[in-house]
């Protein structure tokens, strides 16, 4: 064990600072969940690009700079001091690209890694169906085999990016006999095929992040297919184990909100109550805790070890000490809290945190999911209705 | 940076983690409990083990390690409810007397001669100390009246090897509830099949997982020197005291009306937690202590201060 930063992690972080001091944007960006916001988002990610700051963790020959995971949470760290903008592909970067990277072929890898990493295509996930939501092995979204295409025909929904992303991926089912888990596949397709049709969903504070996708024989080729037909289950299970268990949310973002919790304590310190003051410790102390954690597993992962169950565990964690510190953040406020915008024309960022924090005990995988993997494979409890 | 145990260091807390499994199990618990709370075959095979001259200089006869092996080792002792005094004489009080430069009696500790009772004005009681006796809830500990001074190496020290000892409490309990829950059957089916119960361990699985880091960066913290480090002590002692009491009331509702007996192993493992929850510095103490560090500013905080 040695907490300390070694010269050439100090001169990195060096480094990151001096260039986000000077790219990140001055002013907040629109929200990622409307068209303007999202082309404002994409044009950072470029800007990221040119810095070649994409992907600091892929290989140089897929658009990144080939560093460890040490650096990318220095990295991190430093994007959120700088109060750096959402990532408008992080369904790519953090999820789908480190998929590709395990289960990809090599002309895979040259085809989508590198303009993911640049931001030159965005990507949609694709995951949940009307009748398989925290059930997802109730896919039934079909993709059949014709010649060298499949051919798509299905519902998806909640779709993160789905309004606006280039690409998508998901899984469907493509052995039309098979039950549950089996018989599933991993494929990937633009969003602009012809039979794809994109309907916005509008979400409680009224923009559209996600939307339905309705297929209508959607013909994909078959080499957009990851890890094999029938393997899709287990490639989205490793999937879900990115998002949940590092790389989705870094401990950084959390951090920078218990930060800026404690100055808003400052500032309302007169009105506040001792539990008020005491759930403002308990953030710092609970995003502390969460970015210990990530440096542990990330010291795990550079050994040679995986991210197994314990993802869930992650996954519970970062969602309900964001949904925390959001509420009391709200409750700080008092009647300023329902301000769309503050008095001197500034978003309230604290109202529109906690609405999006709402969505974290919800998605990739709800909270209720996360408890139950905890207990069924970290605790070994019997599974649902074992007799 | 390397936020991680290395193979020594895993592979010591196994020897002793199966070493203590098999000579400390509940039946030896309550053999203590029936026959009296110290049993000197018990000491001298924590003697022949090493542990007491664990952070003991080589010099002295010991076997030089740090504070970070130490924390480690005081989470096993916490896991098998040790009832000897090892960790306050050997994980706290050798360190202490070592930072004070007092070396004249470390040889003796480490070969198991002396041990140390700890009096410190944070606690009304000494323990395992002489004095008038005072009766704990854990029938295992040995009080005595008596206080001591204010020295605050000493309560970090103490507070930071209590908070290691609530974390291998808390996984023993989580490992008892759940051992349970396999096996008690009702409405035809094992009781840990239900969501009501899974919900309630994942979520002491959840509080554990996330209390540990901070007691090994605490750990690493004093090891280091550093002057930000009783403020780490107390995020450890806040982080694991909350981990093991929300582990401790779900052990027992899960152990249902059994858990609320005498016979069922649990009530060793909840009153040791009750016990160093308060010790060393109450919840309440130590969260001031965050509280002077993160509001009072003497700690620099945000995304690029996470070791900083």
């Amino acid at each position: 064990m040695d907490l300390n930063y070694t010269p050439e992690q100090i001169a990195f972080r060096a480094e990151v600072r001096a260039w986000l001091e000077v790219h990140v944007p001055k002013e907040p960006l629109v929200t990622l969940e409307c068209r303007e916001g999202f082309d404002q988002h994409v044009e950072w990610e470029r800007t990221l690009a040119n810095g070649n700051w994409g992907m600091v963790t892929w290989p140089e020959a897929y658009g990144g700079r080939g560093l460890d995971l040490i650096q990318w949470l220095i990295f991190e760290e430093e994007y959120f001091r700088a109060g750096g903008p959402n990532r408008a592909n992080q369904n790519g970067i953090f999820l789908l690209g480190p998929t590709i990277m395990e289960f990809g072929t090599d002309e895979q890898k040259r085809r989508f890694l590198t303009p993911m990493a640049k931001g030159e295509v965005i990507w949609a996930q694709a995951w949940s169906e009307p009748g398989a939501g925290s059930d997802m092995a109730a896919i039934s979204s079909k993709a059949v085999r014709d010649g060298d295409h499949y051919v798509i025909t299905g519902q998806k929904t909640w779709s993160s990016r789905a309004a606006f992303a280039d690409w998508g991926f998901g899984i469907f089912r493509t052995d039309p006999e098979s039950k549950r888990h089996k018989g599933l596949t991993f494929i990937l397709f633009d969003m602009n095929t012809p039979g794809i049709t994109r309907r916005p969903i509008r979400q409680l504070h009224g923009d559209t992040g996600f939307a339905e996708l309705f297929f209508d024989e959607v013909r994909v080729p078959v080499e957009n297919c990851l890890a094999g037909e029938g393997q899709g289950w287990n490639v989205a299970m490793a999937t879900a184990g990115f998002e949940r268990g590092l790389m989705l949310r870094s401990p950084g973002r959390f951090q920078a909100t218990a930060k800026r919790l404690v100055e808003l304590y400052q500032k309302h310190e007169a009105q506040a109550s001792p539990a008020a003051r005491e759930a403002v410790l308990q953030a710092w102390m609970a995003a502390q805790a969460y970015a210990y954690n990530t440096y542990g597993v990330a010291a795990k992962i550079m050994a040679g070890g995986k991210i197994g169950a314990e993802a869930s565990l992650n996954k519970i964690f970062w969602s309900e000490l964001d949904r925390a510190m959001h509420r009391t953040a709200m409750q700080l406020l008092g009647a300023a809290a329902e301000l769309k915008r503050f008095e001197d024309g500034s978003i309230n960022p604290w109202l529109e945190g906690y609405i999006f924090s709402l969505s974290g005990p919800i998605y990739a995988g709800s909270n209720e999911v996360q408890r139950n993997i905890t207990a069924e494979r970290l605790l070994g409890l019997p599974r649902i209705g074992a007799g | 940076m390397d936020f991680r145990f290395n193979e020594d260091q895993l592979t010591l807390a196994e020897t002793v983690r199966d070493y203590l499994a098999g000579t400390h199990g509940p039946e030896v618990l309550r053999r203590l409990d029936a026959e009296g709370a110290r049993d000197p075959s018990i000491w001298n095979g924590l003697v022949e083990m090493g542990l007491t001259g664990l952070l003991v200089p080589e010099a002295q006869g010991g076997l030089g390690m740090g504070l970070v092996e130490a924390a480690l080792i005081a989470a096993e002792c916490g896991r098998a409810c040790l009832a000897e005094p090892l960790v306050d004489t050997a994980f706290v009080g050798v360190p202490w007397l070592l930072g004070k430069g007092e070396t004249t009696e470390l040889a003796r500790i480490a070969a198991g001669e002396v041990k140390l009772p700890l009096p410190h004005a944070i606690n009304p009681w000494v323990a395992d100390g002489v004095g008038p006796a005072l009766t704990s809830v854990d029938p295992l500990r040995i009080l005595s009246e008596g206080s001591g001074g204010e020295d605050s190496k000493l309560l970090d020290l103490a507070a930071l090897m209590s908070a290691a000892q609530l974390v291998g409490l808390a996984d023993a309990m989580l490992g008892q509830a759940v051992e349970y829950a396999k096996i008690r059957t009702q409405f035809g089916q094992p009781i840990g099949a239900f969501q009501a119960l899974k919900h309630q361990l994942a979520s002491c699985s959840v509080a554990i997982e996330f209390a540990k880091p901070v007691v090994w960066r605490a750990a690493a913290a004093m090891e280091d020197g550093l002057a930000s480090a009783p403020g780490h002590v107390s995020h450890a002692k806040v982080a694991a005291t909350d981990a093991a009491m929300l582990t401790a009331e779900t052990a027992i509702q899960v152990h249902g009306a059994m858990g609320y007996t005498y016979e069922v192993d649990l009530h060793f493992w909840m009153k040791r937690t009750w016990a160093l929850a308060g010790a060393w510095g109450s919840r309440a103490f130590h969260l001031k202590r965050v509280d002077e560090a993160v509001l009072g500013g003497s700690l620099a905080i945000g995304p690029e201060h996470t070791f900083a």
